[in-house]
């Protein structure tokens, strides 16, 4: 910890071997930069391209699948060695499996640099440049330049480069906001005030801004070693959770491979007891096993993740980790930002008082009028105070920008004065013009009022007008009338009652302040001539006129009530966390509804019921709002109670520590928590968070580095849009695994009767390949785009532990169910193949081993017909093909079931969803295709099926969709009962 | 599909090796042609009937006995000196074996487009000695009135044609490759895939 805030100017220059005026010499900071490298915070440690890339290749589902690869060559190896007829299939299927896995990689891979790339483009913003002396010359320097001992000069908007010392200051102001969280600016000074380096006023800090004034200092800290550089690296010691999609697919993992492992076993001991030989019952139980794994799933699960991500990124949540695009769905609390992300994150003026009444004015994001009563003369003199005591103007060549979007020179309360004039006057700069301002005041902290005198348009009046503006309390004291409806009337006590009611009332909403009053010169005392002095102040600054009041607050952006009541509608708790003050934060709260309008806190039952805060029961109060000062004296415990208690939570006054705290707290309860965060004191808590929400405009590169997910609109209302995807894709994928695991046992149970009843192969492996990986990817997609079955955003977020995205329910449906009954259609064309072609049912059990014997070329049929040995392989295909087939015809019929999990067919509408019938038709085209186009190609295993094959399966497929119309029938009609709780996945 | 007896297979397909001096080694093929042919003697026969013309045997009705349609008798004689009768050992011992060749049954269907089709064996390759074969019955065909098949209950006596095939001069020691085809309409012996298709081919080695 440094102590340069309490040292002299001369002790400074001497520590930092630097002069005030001649700086340092262009040889001495070479050495130092040399010494402490550039003045940039380091990155985090950025993960190389090619283990990104290689994360995406493992893990989760991508495990599944290089298991089935490593067995498939193992089982390879063992039958080459073996000398078995077809052991090149098993490489074949070790192979697919692994470029599947290499080939989702890569596209994930892809997807998310894309995003990241998107980031990039946001963060290379114009470099930084700094006015540095150095040999004794000023020069514009890349800010990343700067080394300890550099003097450097700040003005208004600039961005401090470095952490300095002040050593020179005028009317400095600072915006700490990225460093404390509190968007009230700080005046700076040369003096030291507080022990506490990050309290005093003469040390300035990088990242923060310059708001106004002037200021010179010695650079003490550059990069890394910079306050803000430390907090930065707070967060890469804040591990990354896994993300709630992540723990889902691996518990789907385990469920799969259980069920592989024990089907696996089951049939080694059947195999074995059947007397097969060892080897080959080790053959059936990686065969088995490799079976099981969806090989198409990865590629879909990360195709439909991308395809939202995209979605999202349209709507301005741009999604840097795919997986991310869940867990908005599943969050349940959000801890979320206040300045600029609730609100505008600019001053507006938002309520008037004149004439004894309060005005509201319009504080919308694109505001062209304002629409209060304009007519009274109070309004006019009011206007005109508003527009002269202003020093605030529009940069040069805006003219074409709407009022609201226009930049201005000035402080935050000016601007939105300024604004305001200009929405309901016009040109505020032409008026100026006409009104010359004669002499000025600027605002001080002593007086605490700004004042200007000014000639008047009014060319039959030639008295001088004295414009003020300050603090109300202030203002009142120095006048002696006020003005109702034009006309000046005597301040008498009851009036100053209004006042006071009125100044209490807008103060009490949270809003910034100001009083205005104005008083026309004597013409006889102050002629045309008269020389102002603003030194001696030879004028009168008190008994003024009192005109009126104005409010100012940084206001709610217009879509964000709406969206806080989403999110509570959907079961979502919204947290304000900020640094700003309570009455403001509160205000703000109330008016976006992160504390409902009938909600009270304890402090405001006690003012209700006029007792002592201690006395009032906690349990009442929904809504409460927390000090920082309070939070930080607080136990683990207290903040857990509070959190658990409270509806409606605003923390105010928080430092970014206890955002973290904060969010380690709403985890403690179990729930799956969004942060949203710009400034880089944030990334701690952004990346604790389940999700970490970054601003794309206000963000500052770290936040964004930790962050999962980032607005590129800085707006709240895009969160709950992620919601909404978040939750739809949760639901779609589970639509997705249900439709791609029915299928697995239609293609496993012919394995399985294979080595049991010895038929003819019902179906290859290449052929499971060109489903799961052919014909079912497009559909499964599909499915992806599938519209929410209800209202999504009605319901509570999904319960982490219970509401799985695999569960029992989904896996014996699909697999002990639809699984079944699709087998037994695929089984029905097979054996009507083969009975069709000469070989009663009956004749195939048990035929296995005369069957592939090649030495047979006899092979004698129910007819009495004779098979070459390849006739009977030709034979094999066309059942392969049959079976390929009629499991094609009831996926159909899978697909269109799995659009609902409750609602009927009827109810969701058939085509709605377009995409699910690109899947159909690409489906039925590619098997098309496979079957006549590709049937000559003998690899493939398929054969030019007779047409009448295709219709077998589909009594079948009717039957499907029929039983599962009527599961959901009963569903709906018997909520909660056993078929309920059974049937629903 | 067109089979061999005797059948042996190896890795490769048909492997026929045997040594003349070695009766061991040849005496279980013999055997297995024997057992063939009993399915051929006039008491296996005896349920089917002479037949004598050259024509398909079109049988739109059921003339046989329990509605069945006749089959025409084959009998192992009609194979000669291959019928293992005057030869019992089949040509083996001298080096001059007997092979049988036989078309695998299809339902109704109708070889050599009136034209009996006819085994040709040659050797694989080019050889500059032809292969010297005695075919029986006479030049190797299969009768035509031993088809169309009408399958196994229409048919249930119905036996294979068969025809005999005997190398005459067989190089000793060397393994040869033989193919017997099926000359006829509509049979082809050009599936690449379908080594049995058409035609039968095995490999030879007689040692002495």
């Amino acid at each position: 910890i440094q102590d340069d805030h309490k040292l002299s100017t001369s002790e400074l220059e001497e520590k930092y071997g630097t002069s005030i005026d001649k700086g340092l010499s262009s040889s001495r900071a070479a050495e130092i930069l040399a010494r402490d490298g550039p003045n940039s915070l380091t990155p985090p440690k950025a993960t190389p391209e090619i283990v990104k890339l290689l994360k995406q290749m493992v893990g989760g589902f991508s495990i599944l699948l290089w298991i089935g690869a490593v067995f498939s060559w193992i089982s390879f190896g063992i039958q080459l060695a073996q000398g078995a007829e077809s052991p090149f299939d098993n490489l074949y299927l070790g192979v697919v499996l692994a470029l599947v896995v290499i080939l989702t990689g890569i596209f994930a891979y892809y997807q998310e640099a894309k995003s990241t790339n998107i980031m990039a483009s946001f963060s290379k913003m114009i470099p930084q440049h700094a006015l540095v002396i150095r040999d004794a010359e000023k020069k514009e320097l890349p800010a990343d330049q700067l080394v300890v001992g550099d003097i450097v000069e700040i003005k208004g908007g600039d961005r401090i480069p470095a952490d300095i010392r002040l050593i020179f200051t005028q009317g400095c102001k600072v915006d700490n906001s990225s460093l404390t969280g509190e968007s009230e600016p700080q005046s700076r000074s040369c003096d030291f005030t507080h022990e506490n380096p990050l309290e005093t006023r003469n040390i300035a800090f990088y990242s923060t801004t310059c708001v106004e004034g002037t200021a010179t200092g010695i650079v003490i800290n550059t990069g890394d070693r910079t306050v803000i550089g430390r907090i930065a690296s707070l967060a890469s010691g804040v591990g990354n959770e896994k993300t709630p999609i992540a723990i889902e697919i691996e518990h789907f993992v385990y469920l799969v491979a259980g069920v592989a492992i024990s089907i696996g076993v089951l049939f080694f001991i059947i195999s074995v007891s059947l007397r097969y030989k060892i080897l080959d019952s080790i053959i059936f139980l990686i065969g088995i096993i490799v079976a099981n794994v969806p090989e198409g799933l990865l590629a879909t699960v990360t195709v439909s993740l991308s395809l939202t991500a995209k979605r999202m990124a349209k709507k301005n949540c741009l999604v840097k980790n795919l997986e991310a695009v869940e867990t908005l769905g599943s969050t349940s609390i959000i801890c979320s930002d206040k300045t600029g992300t609730l609100t505008q994150n600019r001053m507006t003026v938002a309520h008037l008082w004149f004439d004894n009444q309060i005005y509201s004015a319009d504080t919308s994001e694109d505001q062209t009028t304002q629409p209060f009563d304009q007519s009274s003369p109070t309004w006019t003199a009011l206007s005109k105070i508003v527009t002269l005591c202003n020093r605030a103007e529009f940069r040069p060549g805006q003219e074409n920008l709407p009022i609201m979007k226009r930049v201005v020179v000035g402080d935050a309360s000016e601007t939105a004065l300024l604004k305001f004039a200009e929405v309901i006057l016009g040109d505020v700069m032409n008026i100026r013009a006409r009104n010359k301002k004669v002499a000025e005041i600027p605002f001080n902290s002593t007086n605490k009022f700004q004042l200007s005198i000014h000639e008047t348009d009014d060319t039959d009046d030639k008295r001088f007008l004295l414009v003020m503006k300050g603090a109300p309390e202030r203002i009142l004291e120095r006048c002696s009338t006020i003005m109702i409806n034009g006309k000046e009337e005597p301040l008498d006590s009851e009036k100053a009652e209004a006042f006071q009611t009125a100044y209490m009332e807008l103060g009490g909403m949270g809003e910034r302040v100001l009083g205005f009053c104005h008083l026309y010169l004597p013409e006889n005392e102050f002629p045309d001539t008269y020389p102002f002095d603003t030194d001696s102040m030879n004028f009168p600054t008190s008994n003024l006129c009192f005109v009126g009041l104005l409010s100012m607050i940084d206001p709610p952006r217009s879509t964000v009530p709406d969206a806080v009541s989403k999110c509570r509608s959907a079961g979502i708790k919204v947290i304000m966390v900020t640094g700003d003050h309570p009455i403001t934060a509160k205000a703000i709260a109330k008016s976006v509804g992160i504390i409902s309008a009938t909600s009270e806190t304890v402090e405001d039952i006690a003012k209700r019921l006029n007792i002592p805060v201690e006395q009032v029961d906690r349990r009442e109060a929904t809504a409460a709002v927390v000090n920082g000062m309070e939070l930080k004296d607080m136990t683990l415990q207290q903040l857990d109670d509070i959190l658990c208690n409270h509806s409606e939570i605003v923390f105010a006054r928080t430092s970014p520590q206890q955002k973290l705290v904060i969010v380690e707290g709403c985890q403690r309860q179990g729930a799956v928590v969004a942060v949203t965060g710009d400034g880089v004191n944030d990334s701690p808590a952004l990346k604790k968070a389940d999700i970490g929400i970054a601003m794309g405009i206000a963000g500052s590169d770290a936040a964004k580095n930790a962050a999962d997910m980032v607005l590129l609109d800085d707006n709240f209302a895009s969160i709950v849009t992620g919601v909404e995807e978040g939750r739809l894709i949760f639901d779609n994928l589970k639509k997705t695994i249900a439709y791609t695991l029915t299928k697995n046992i239609a293609e496993l149970c012919p394995f399985l009767i294979y080595i049991i009843a010895s038929i003819p192969m019902p179906i290859g492996t290449i052929t499971i390949l060109f489903i799961d990986l052919g014909t079912d990817i497009i559909p499964s997609v599909a499915l992806a785009y599938e519209k929410a079955e209800s209202d999504i955003m009605n319901r509570r977020p999904r319960n982490k532990k219970k509401d799985r995205l695999v569960n029992e329910q989904l896996a014996v449906y699909s697999y002990l169910q639809i699984g079944i009954m699709q087998s037994v259609g695929a089984f029905v064309t097979y054996f009507t193949v083969y009975a069709e072609q000469g070989f009663l049912p009956s004749t195939l059990l048990g035929v296995r081993v005369n069957w592939e014997n090649n030495a047979i070329n006899d092979f004698e049929d129910s007819y009495g017909q004779e098979w070459t040995k390849y006739q009977r392989t030709y034979l094999q295909w066309t059942g392969y093909t049959a079976f390929f087939v009629s499991i094609t015809i009831q996926q159909v019929a899978d697909l269109i079931i799995r659009k609902t999990r409750r609602n009927s067919i009827f109810q969701q509408g058939l085509f709605r969803n377009k995409v699910i019938w690109v899947g159909i038709f690409s489906q039925i085209g590619i098997a098309l295709i496979l079957t006549y186009g590709l049937g000559h190609v003998t690899a493939l295993n398929f054969t030019p099926l007779r047409f009448q094959y295709w219709f077998v399966a589909v009594p079948f497929a009717i039957l499907i969709w029929v039983y599962d119309e009527v599961r959901k029938l009963f569903i709906r009609r018997y909520p909660g009962s056993w078929w309920d709780k059974n049937m629903y996945y | 599909g067109v089979t061999l007896r005797p059948d042996v297979y190896g890795d490769r397909g048909l492997q026929i090796y045997y040594n003349v001096s070695d009766n061991k080694t040849w005496e279980g093929l013999v055997t297995t042609l024997r057992n063939y042919l009993s399915a051929y003697t006039p008491a296996a026969q005896r349920l089917n009937i002479n037949c004598t013309g050259d024509t398909y045997f079109i049988q739109d009705t059921f003339d046989g006995p329990n509605k069945t349609k006749l089959s025409c008798k084959f009998t192992s004689d009609m194979l000669q000196n291959c019928s293992g009768i005057t030869d019992p050992t089949f040509g083996f011992p001298e080096g001059k074996p007997c092979f049988i060749i036989k078309m695998n049954r299809i339902i109704k269907f109708l070889p050599g487009n009136g034209t009996a089709p006819r085994v040709d064996c040659t050797y694989v390759g080019d050889k500059s000695r032809p292969l010297e074969v005695d075919y029986y019955p006479v030049n190797g065909t299969f009768n035509l009135h031993y088809f169309p098949y009408y399958g196994k209950k229409a048919q249930p006596s119905y036996s294979n044609p068969l025809v005999a095939v005997k190398f005459l001069n067989i190089t000793r020691n060397v393994e040869l490759k033989i193919v017997c085809r099926i000359i006829g309409a509509g049979i082809t012996f050009d599936n690449v895939h379908d080594p049995y298709e058409g035609k039968v081919e095995f490999k030879l080695k007689i040692e002495d």
